[in-house]
């Protein structure tokens, strides 16, 4: 296939994602601001990070008055998902060569997944990733602007954005628990969770241990369920 | 405020290495089927763990109402209409008109 159709490709396949990235963005600058962080420096974030889950979860701990150190390491064990994506696009990605260090960048979620699908079907492709991560990266990072800059202008309070994280967060992770193992994994943290805050009431590393603690509830369900098929 | 730069610069290293070393070091070699689920179900859960922890106010770990209200609207929004951002702004509104109308908190 020649350089255009796979740039096009990229293109028409990434345009729904980057829509749903730009809501995302928008949200996430809003958020942002609201963690009192500045618009530059939510931006900049933005700009630099380039990482849904890592971002919207370091403003969402801020605001909840968190440490940074522990919201570094909540971010260490959101990313440690990025090896695996890494891992499951290095050969579709090898014809880059030195360009591979630029691309990885680009490695997360939604990349990986139009990513894979391609690889599977038509081979390496790393003209068509290149394109999808530069779809998502403006999509992101000029959402995050505006979000930023509206939600500058607004009092949190009056218009009920300070129900926006919990609201937000909801609706990101309700729409992933299709299998058991997730529900199971999410029903863990949960009550993980109380039994955290009802024991030390806003204490620091409630989110960080049931994080690191509620993924084995998942796995041993799934263990349980492929022993019984 | 230096430290949130420093932060923001700490979150931009750590999360591109995350990508390259996968990328470069992890490719090719086989990982166990259980630590590939567990770095899977890592960001449900503390997903998970932030929805209750902000449903229990951060300050005095009671439990705040309108919060509570807004998730449940949101979460039947999104699994009905399956789009994003009318189910943020529904749930907000929905928690919002909670807080003005029958708690103050």
């Amino acid at each position: 296939m020649d350089k255009k159709s796979r740039i096009k490709a990229g293109l028409a396949e990434a345009l729904p994602l980057a829509v749903a990235i730009a809501a995302y963005g928008l949200s996430y600058g809003v958020l942002a601001v609201q963690a009192n962080l500045s618009v530059a420096e939510a931006v900049a974030m933005s700009l630099l990070v380039f990482s849904g889950s890592v971002q919207m979860v370091s403003v969402a701990m801020l605001t909840a008055g968190a440490g940074l150190t522990s919201i570094f390491f909540s971010s260490l064990l959101l990313n440690l998902r990025n090896l695996l994506y890494g891992a499951a696009l290095a050969e579709g990605l090898a014809p880059a060569k030195r360009g591979r260090w630029l691309l990885a960048f680009g490695v997360s979620d939604e990349p990986f997944v139009l990513g894979s699908a391609r690889f599977k079907r038509h081979g390496p492709d790393p003209l068509y990733f290149g394109t999808v991560v530069v779809l998502f990266y403006a999509a992101w990072a000029f959402s995050s602007f505006l979000g930023a800059f509206a939600g500058n202008q607004l009092d949190p309070q009056k218009w009920g954005l300070d129900l926006a994280f919990p609201v937000t967060f909801t609706a990101l992770l309700l729409p992933v628990l299709t299998e058991k193992p997730v529900i199971a994994t999410a029903a863990a943290a949960a009550i993980i969770a109380l039994l955290l805050e009802y024991l030390r009431p806003g204490n620091e590393l409630t989110i960080i241990l049931s994080g690191v603690s509620a993924p084995w509830v998942g796995l041993y369900i799934q263990r349980r369920k492929q022993s019984h098929a | 405020m230096p430290d949130v730069w420093l932060f923001i610069g700490l979150l931009a290293v750590s999360t591109y290495l995350s990508r390259i070393v996968g990328l470069e070091i992890l490719a090719g070699r086989r990982m166990s089927p259980a630590l590939r689920l567990y770095f899977e179900h890592v960001p449900v859960g503390i997903m998970a763990a932030l929805i209750i922890k902000q449903i229990f106010t951060p300050a005095d770990g009671h439990l705040s109402v309108p919060v509570l209200v807004g998730c449940l609207v949101a979460a039947v929004a999104i699994l009905t209409t399956k789009r994003f951002l009318p189910s943020v702004l529904i749930g907000i509104l929905a928690g919002w008109s909670v807080r003005h109308f029958y708690f103050t908190s």
